[in-house]
């Protein structure tokens, strides 16, 4: 498992387990405004500008080139075989598994934990996108090496860089919550985890997540090598609730540095380019990720889905 | 009494303020009532004559002067006291709509005087907010929230000031889309989820004054920049009134009169000064070897570009904050065309593949970024067609251009680009190494 797949394997994929009518709803409408891209030799996507005006058309391309990698655009266009004519696009958040810059494993590429916690973190931030941002139409794909969050809600979706990058340092909690608030009585200093509500929540919900899931070895920014196992130490604190405590094992002083340094992790947790890209190409669901042999697939429930089980194409049961 | 006139001009008690003002000829007459208002306010100085607005117009100018004033160290308060007394609030509402027009008439949505009304007309809401006491402030708030349409808000309805980065979406309080403004629907909403804290002191906290006056100001300013972008577009279709031309003429000489003084006297660091490359901060040094394709355009186009300039014309943007022209520091255009255009195009050409070879509209853009509009060229009749953008944050590059982002020890309490250089000349300068120094070692943007 997750060894690349030889030209014979992708031949075998496309002709007799892919099939057209699998692509998700939401590819499949108004596929004639997407640009298609795809990668013949492994080294990268250099055949683009590609449009097909119906699935029909793909299908038989697909069937007869069986490429590498197979991308669509995010955007639709009104004229997708130059690029011009931009209607809107989708907004995306990719969560790689082998990039996680904090992760319980030590595979040094993917494997079943990392994709574990990859997809943890994908559910967290569709929380956040549907119960804070109010956002529908979300879909959750798992690439091959990671997710990918596609939301199509029309909200959303003429959206510029901006607001997108805003978007996305609000899920992934990667902006460093305020803690001076003041009303008529003073000035108060509260910390992000006796806010249960708004960003302050999202942000405590992240933090949990990276701290359960350090190694100990890990550099945050603005705090010492000690500090990162004091974390690992005191980790069950979090478990059970008790922040404050946390808090002041790692030190008083530390604490909101530490907080800045989470909130820079965070945003490395998303490939952000990806969020901001308006013309990204992202591979297409239900096509074969030819490095890792795993097919690229819409993921109906994220709480059973397991890629193991789900996304292992036919010939990698029946290799040597 | 204070009424929401005071905070919002464009509630319909203000349009119809302005409508049943009918033409617009008597604006720059002297009006008696506004002369006494104004030298009745208390702490008002009334030694000068030339401080006392006499005519609508007069006050239009007098809104901006404020603003451009405020933050010098000659600054009397007294001498505007009467912009933060509520009994002005009616001519104060026609000289906002004068002072928007005459801007939207003559100059770009995007020019520098556009963006200082907008800023003024922001400054001047949270300065009013200050002056109004508690119960009162409490009312007017509440007043102009409606007015503004507060009322079952969806954060996608704030996308313009979430774009224009006057409002940040982490700083307000969402549910399930809505934004939570009212303490009545925040208790109903969260009530459940809080536990140590009373629910009513949270939201006071949160949301309370603070978040709605933000939020209203920012609103306002928003709306200030459509109606002056509303205007301009009109401007061709509609014949401005000559009194609001001849508005605008006062505005364009007030400003840079103002503009004059500061590049002339008070500030040293504003005018142009040699580049110091030893300075440039690694991700500048990354792009200025070029990059490849990927992050090429970006790194060329919006980071190199608007560095480049800045650190060669204006490196004190960030803490002096006057906007500035690059024909205010370089009036020829002789340092653009004959030193920064060719660091930015050889870096371009370093690119792989070379940028322009690649994408030659990319020329256009680098002159837009420059403020002279999509042209080859930067051209004095163009400037103000586009912003001179100053450079990209660091946490903008980390998203944009994550590649070229190779932190060192200075980088670590630096959050621009241009912060590092000002501060790595400063310790070049300290350590005896550079000739010019950087004297921003507090700069903050």
């Amino acid at each position: 498992m997750f060894e690349p797949a030889t030209p014979q394997e992708r031949r075998r994929y496309y002709r007799e387990e892919w099939n057209v009518r699998d692509l998700p709803d939401f590819i499949r409408e108004d596929i004639h405004m997407r640009e298609f891209g795809f990668d013949h030799h492994g080294r990268g996507p250099n055949d683009r500008y590609r449009v097909f005006s119906d699935e029909r058309r793909l299908s038989v391309f697909m069937k007869a080139r069986f490429p590498f990698a197979a991308y669509s655009s995010v955007a639709f266009y009104r004229d997708p075989g130059r690029r011009k004519g931009w209607q809107r696009s989708e907004l995306i958040f990719d969560v790689d598994a082998k990039d996680l810059p904090v992760r319980s494993c030590n595979c040094g590429g993917v494997c079943e934990e990392c994709l574990s916690q990859a997809l943890e973190l994908v559910l967290m931030m569709v929380d956040t996108l549907r119960g804070d941002l109010g956002l529908d139409d979300i879909h959750v794909i798992y690439s091959g090496r990671g997710y990918h969050i596609r939301v199509l809600d029309p909200e959303v979706m003429e959206m510029e860089s901006e607001v997108r990058a805003e978007i996305l340092r609000y899920t992934a909690g990667a902006r460093e919550p305020r803690r001076e608030f003041s009303d008529s009585t003073g000035t108060y200093e509260l910390e992000h985890f006796t806010i249960p509500v708004g960003y302050h929540r999202v942000f405590t919900e992240r933090a949990r997540h990276l701290f359960l899931h350090m190694g100990g070895d890990e550099e945050i920014e603005g705090v010492t090598k000690r500090t990162v196992k004091e974390i690992v130490k005191n980790r069950n604190l979090i478990r059970d609730g008790e922040w404050g405590v946390f808090k002041r094992r790692i030190g008083p002083r530390v604490y909101p540095r530490l907080v800045k340094g989470v909130s820079k992790i965070n945003m490395r947790m998303v490939d952000a380019k990806v969020t901001i890209d308006l013309k990204r190409i992202l591979r297409l669901p239900t096509s074969l990720h030819s490095k890792v042999s795993m097919i690229c697939m819409e993921v109906k429930n994220p709480e059973t889905f397991d890629p193991l089980d789900s996304a292992v194409p036919g010939f990698v049961y029946e290799r040597k | 009494m204070v009424s929401s006139l005071f905070i919002n001009p464009f509630s319909e008690d203000a349009r119809e303020l302005v409508r049943n003002y009918g033409a617009l000829d008597g604006i720059a007459d002297t009006s008696e009532e506004l002369q006494e208002i104004v030298k009745h306010t208390d702490g008002q100085n009334i030694d000068d004559n030339s401080l006392i607005p006499g005519s609508i117009m007069e006050l239009a100018v007098k809104r901006l002067e404020w603003y451009l004033k405020r933050e010098k160290r000659e600054f009397n308060h007294g001498d505007y006291a009467y912009l933060l007394n509520p009994e002005i609030q009616e001519y104060d509402v026609l000289a906002f709509y004068v002072l928007a027009q005459a801007t939207g008439a003559k100059f770009r949505p995007v020019s520098r005087e556009a963006r200082l009304v907008v800023e003024s007309t922001g400054a001047l809401i949270e300065e009013r907010f200050r002056v109004l006491r508690e119960g009162e402030r409490d009312e007017i708030t509440g007043q102009v929230l409606h007015e503004l349409g507060s009322g079952d808000l969806r954060w996608i309805e704030l996308e313009e000031l979430l774009r224009t980065r006057k409002l940040k979406l982490t700083d307000i309080i969402l549910d399930r889309g809505r934004v939570i403004i009212e303490g009545d629907d925040f208790m109903e909403t969260f009530q459940d989820r809080i536990r140590d804290r009373r629910p009513e002191r949270l939201y006071q906290l949160l949301v309370g004054s603070g978040l709605k006056e933000t939020m209203i100001s920012r609103m306002i300013m928003q709306r200030t920049e459509d109606y002056i972008a509303r205007v301009h577009e009109m401007r061709s279709r509609v014949q401005p009134h000559p009194l609001i031309l001849e508005a605008a003429e006062l505005i364009a000489s007030r400003v840079s009169e103002e503009m004059f003084a500061f590049t002339g006297t008070s500030v040293k660091s504003a005018g142009p000064g040699k580049l110091v490359p030893e300075a440039f901060p690694p991700c500048i040094k990354g792009a200025m070897e070029g990059v490849k394709s990927g992050s090429r355009n970006d790194a060329i186009v919006l980071l190199l570009t608007s560095f480049i300039s800045y650190a060669r014309l204006y490196p004190s943007i960030f803490r002096d904050r006057t906007p500035m022209k690059v024909s205010d520091l370089d009036p020829d255009l002789r340092i653009t065309r004959e030193e920064i255009l060719p660091l930015i195009y050889d870096a371009a050409e370093k690119c792989e593949p070379p940028l322009f070879e690649d994408d030659p509209q990319e020329k256009l853009n680098i002159t837009a970024k420059l403020g002279f509009g999509v042209h080859e060229e930067p051209e004095p009749e163009n400037e103000g067609e586009s912003r001179w953008y100053t450079p990209m944050s660091c946490e903008k590059i980390k998203i944009h251009l994550p590649d070229l982002c190779h932190p060192d020890r200075i980088c670590a309490r630096i959050t621009n680009p241009l912060s590092y250089y000002n501060r790595m000349k400063w310790i070049m300068k300290s350590e005896g190494k550079g000739d010019e120094g950087g004297d921003e070692e507090k700069d903050s943007e």
